[in-house]
């Protein structure tokens, strides 16, 4: 950890000095990131390093939020954004506390354990007997964080993980992996080939019918349908966030969390980037809506909603209510049992991308390529397609839930500009009566 | 721009990584502050942002790398290992004169007087359309200097201006916890007192007014419909409508293989569309809201252009793209919209050619029997193989010059060639939208292309 030589009982006494009235929030959020990009072989320039560390101080008060942030941590500038967030200007200046972090390592070899997973990944698709070229690009991220109040000093949070997209003349398939292991490069390649050996399947005809939808896909249904739309901010543009307390959403089947502490280990967070210890939210129990997403300010305009859920993409971007890793609870229907019941309908192993309209309510996934079921067992490849529907009808049409869940990596959320990655284990699903339109 | 005097740790890790067998380095520092001020349903958010940081990146013949950071830029130190392909800079050149507009030297928006934009903005929706809210403003004003020195030379001093606006808003719903239809705006300006509010209201309420009175088009409509009962008549294109295809089709004009993709939209006479067709890339194109005399490697910008009166003249080619393969000359056009981004080809200002003598009024009065599209509602969907394209869209009937009745949950269909060759007259009220870079159209007269209720 960086901070060993951040002095936290001083930022929290020079943070209590701006925290004027008795219900005033006020915190520093120090962030060191680094992200070490191996690209594929013929790209220019090779390996690619991204550092960056820094700090905002924000100061909440009634439904008005101050925030100042810079880049670089040191003494002076923590002293003048305290200044700039204040409401009153003392006649003294602000203290400036130690918040020197420790020095990064150096930036030779940083990529040492990149180099092997290409060639893992190579050796992988052999092994499904496919000989296709690939170019991979590869990623790791690392970001460590430290919220400070001016009465609570928040554990310091880490998380390490890698992103892998890997493109071929028959599209791009990308994964969030936890880490670089056997299992990680098995996952990619089996992703490249089912992309590979659907290259020629056409797109399955528009129809309204069964789907079965595996683990991979499921996280981005998920992510998209009931994570955006339990969000508080979401919630709030039709109405009350509160007024979803007790609504029945989805199919009594559906029990949905979200639990940033059972996430992988990598990725696993016991506070979020406000500083508040994360919670086992049940955001779905029996499909009905029981702790939507909340963040502080938020849970301070609908005190029914518990904060711990706040998240920022970067320090100079305000936090917001977002999942961090969602969970599934399995029911008891083996795979077979799934595809069993859903003869004539699709398989669709994974989503490249989903999206939901949040005045609408209208919910778009995209799946690369699926399988047709055919008595029970998977049948003949189809291309790409759709899923569409309204959020609450498509959730009310989920029918059955596997009873083996997987760790998933949901993939990047883009919501309102801030890039986090999201999590997920689920098992797999099958919805009924829904629309599967064919692109193009 | 300025040939700079750049800092010494500049100089210092240039001499560096040339002494380590480097011959191609080049240095970027940057310094930005920005403020942004946010209003979402009754929450208010204030925040002001310094950004410190750098980018090297070096080539040898053995390989390269790209490192960046926030923060001051590190001399003295460990670089990251070679690997992948070597690559070379561009060789120094002066850029024509150039005078830096005076709103490059206005302070940023203040709190209170970003604050209140953005309430009025909200006040002039509601009265306009009573009912309407707007859900979520944000309001970002930054601007930014910073040093580019290259091992070959190069030692340029850059400074940036821009101020974005987000805006989403809903309508009056139909019914108590019925929401109404919704809009969403993203604009860009030099700076944020180039947002009028009063404006923008009034786009935003058009907009929600028309989805939430308005009907998909008749099929079969008498006038100005298709065999297959399709109204085809004249269709007056607003700007977002136009930009909104354009941003579509610029793998149509960027990159050396744009001369391949491009060519079967050819006609026998070589064209590509109407006369009335003229695409123009200019990064120093003057008022735009990235006007600079030099792109993000320190290379001049100057006018490009790549179709002219319907004949495509050549793609938007970086330095390092002119080698013969594709037709034409670089233009300086290597974009670099943040420190951690490597500078990469594309649009700056990207936009089809205004006819100056021609109003929209004129236009929409020479509309016999048609349609008036005031805005795209969604993105495209695009067949790449058949070049078809559907765009949802929303607007107004016309006959005679005027608007009959409000078209919503229409789909704008036909395909790239039709359009290209249907343009029969280009409006002069240029207006860009902050896409991929800066892309801008007039209001366009368009015949060959479809409204239909369903893509």
């Amino acid at each position: 950890m960086p901070w060993s030589e951040l002095d936290t009982a001083a930022v929290a006494r020079a943070l209590s000095q701006i925290a004027e009235q008795p219900d005033d929030v006020v915190d520093a959020y120090f962030e060191r990131r680094e992200e070490v990009e191996l690209p594929p072989e013929d790209n220019a320039p090779g390996l690619r390093v991204w550092r960056e560390e820094g700090f905002a101080v924000r100061l909440l008060r009634g439904q008005r939020c101050w925030m100042a942030s810079r880049d670089g941590i040191a003494e002076r500038p923590f002293a003048e954004a305290l200044r700039q967030v204040a409401r009153a200007l003392p006649s003294v200046g602000y203290p400036e506390p130690q918040v020197r972090p420790a020095p990064t390592a150096s930036l030779e070899d940083v990529a040492s354990e990149l180099r092997d997973f290409p060639a893992a990944v190579a050796r992988a698709i052999r092994a499904h007997h496919v000989g296709i070229a690939v170019r991979m690009t590869l990623r790791r991220h690392r970001r460590w964080l430290q919220v400070v109040g001016p009465r609570l000093v928040a554990e310091p949070q880490s998380e390490r993980f890698y992103g892998c997209v890997v493109e071929s003349s028959w599209g791009r398939c990308g994964a969030l992996l936890p880490r670089l292991d056997a299992a990680a490069a098995e996952e990619v390649a089996a992703a490249t080939v089912a992309l590979f050996r659907a290259r020629h399947a056409p797109p399955p005809a528009s129809q309204h019918g069964v789907v079965v939808l595996a683990p991979a896909a499921v996280a981005v249904l998920l992510h998209e349908a009931v994570a955006h739309a339990l969000e508080a901010d979401v919630l709030a543009r039709g109405g009350s966030p509160e007024a979803a307390l007790g609504l029945a959403l989805a199919a009594p089947c559906l029990d949905v969390l979200d639990d940033p502490a059972g996430a992988p280990p990598e990725v696993r967070r016991t506070s979020d980037d406000e500083g508040l210890p994360v919670s086992r939210r049940w955001l779905l129990r029996g499909g009905v809506v029981e702790q939507p997403l909340a963040d502080t300010a938020w849970s301070r305009i609908a005190p029914a909603l518990v904060p711990g859920a706040g998240r920022r993409g970067s320090r100079h971007l305000p936090p917001g209510p977002r999942s961090t890793h969602l969970e599934l609870l399995p029911g008891d229907c083996k795979e077979s049992d799934l595809l069993a019941q859903a003869g004539g309908g699709l398989f669709l192993p994974t989503a490249s991308r989903g999206g939901l309209d949040p005045l609408s309510g209208e919910f778009t996934l995209c799946l690369p390529h699926g399988r047709r079921i055919r008595r029970g067992a998977l049948g003949e490849p189809v291309g790409p397609c759709t899923l569409r529907g309204q959020v609450a009808d498509l959730l009310a049409r989920a029918t059955a839930v596997g009873s083996e869940t997987v760790p998933a990596g949901a993939g990047w959320c883009a919501k309102g500009g801030q890039k986090l990655p999201v999590w997920a284990t689920a098992p797999a699903l099958r919805l009924e009566d829904v629309t599967v339109e064919a692109d193009a | 721009m300025t040939a700079a005097a750049v800092d010494a740790t500049v100089e210092q890790v240039l001499r560096e990584l040339v002494r380590r067998g480097l011959p191609e380095v080049e240095v970027l520092t940057k310094r930005g502050r920005s403020r942004r001020l946010v209003l979402e349903l009754g929450n208010e958010t204030s925040a002001y942002s310094q950004e410190r940081a750098w980018a090297v990146r070096a080539s040898s013949r053995r390989g390269s790398f790209f490192a960046a950071g926030a923060g001051e830029l590190p001399a003295g130190e460990a670089w990251p290992e070679l690997s992948g392909r070597a690559f070379r800079l561009p060789e120094p050149e002066a850029a024509a004169p150039w005078s830096q507009p005076s709103d490059f030297e206005a302070p940023l928006i203040g709190e209170s007087e970003g604050l209140q934009l953005l309430a009025g903005l909200g006040r002039e929706l509601a009265a306009e359309l009573p009912g309407a809210r707007l859900l979520h403003a944000a309001l970002e004003d930054g601007s930014s200097e910073g040093e580019l020195a290259s091992s070959r030379g190069l030692r340029v001093a850059f400074r940036r201006r821009l101020a974005t606006l987000r805006l989403e808003a809903a309508g009056p719903g139909p019914g108590p916890g019925r929401p109404g239809a919704g809009a969403a705006f993203y604009l860009a300006a030099r700076e944020a007192r180039g947002f009028h509010p009063k404006a923008l209201a009034r786009r935003l309420a058009d907009r929600l007014s028309v989805e939430a009175t308005g009907a998909p088009p008749r099929q079969g409509s008498a006038a100005g419909s298709g065999g297959a009962g399709v109204p085809r008549g004249e269709l007056l294109l607003a700007p977002p409508v136009a930009v909104t295809l354009l941003a579509h089709l610029l793998p149509l004009l960027i990159g050396p293989e744009a001369a391949a993709r491009i060519s079967s939209l050819r006609d026998r006479q070589g064209r590509i569309g109407s006369e009335r067709l003229t695409i123009v890339d200019n990064g120093r194109l003057a008022g735009g809201a990235l006007e600079y005399p030099i792109d993000g490697e320190g290379m001049p910008c100057r006018e490009a252009v790549l179709v002219e009166e319907g004949v495509f003249r050549q793609p938007l080619l970086a330095w390092w793209q002119v080698n013969g393969a594709a037709p034409g000359a670089a233009s300086g056009c290597c974009r670099r919209p943040s420190w951690r981004d490597l500078p990469l080809p594309g649009p700056t200002h990207l936009y089809l050619r205004p006819d100056p003598r021609l109003s929209v009024a004129a236009l929409l009065a020479d509309v016999v029997d048609g349609h008036y599209l005031i805005d795209a509602t969604g993105p495209a969907r695009f067949d790449p193989a058949g070049d078809r394209f559907a765009l949802p869209v929303c607007g107004f009937a016309v006959e005679a010059g005027r608007a009959t009745a409000p078209i919503a949950r229409a789909w704008l269909c036909g395909t790239v060639a039709a359009l290209f060759k249907g343009i029969a007259a280009v409006a002069r009220d240029l207006f860009f939208l902050p896409l991929d870079g800066m892309l801008g159209s007039p209001t366009l007269l368009v015949t060959g292309l479809e409204l239909r209720a369903a893509p």
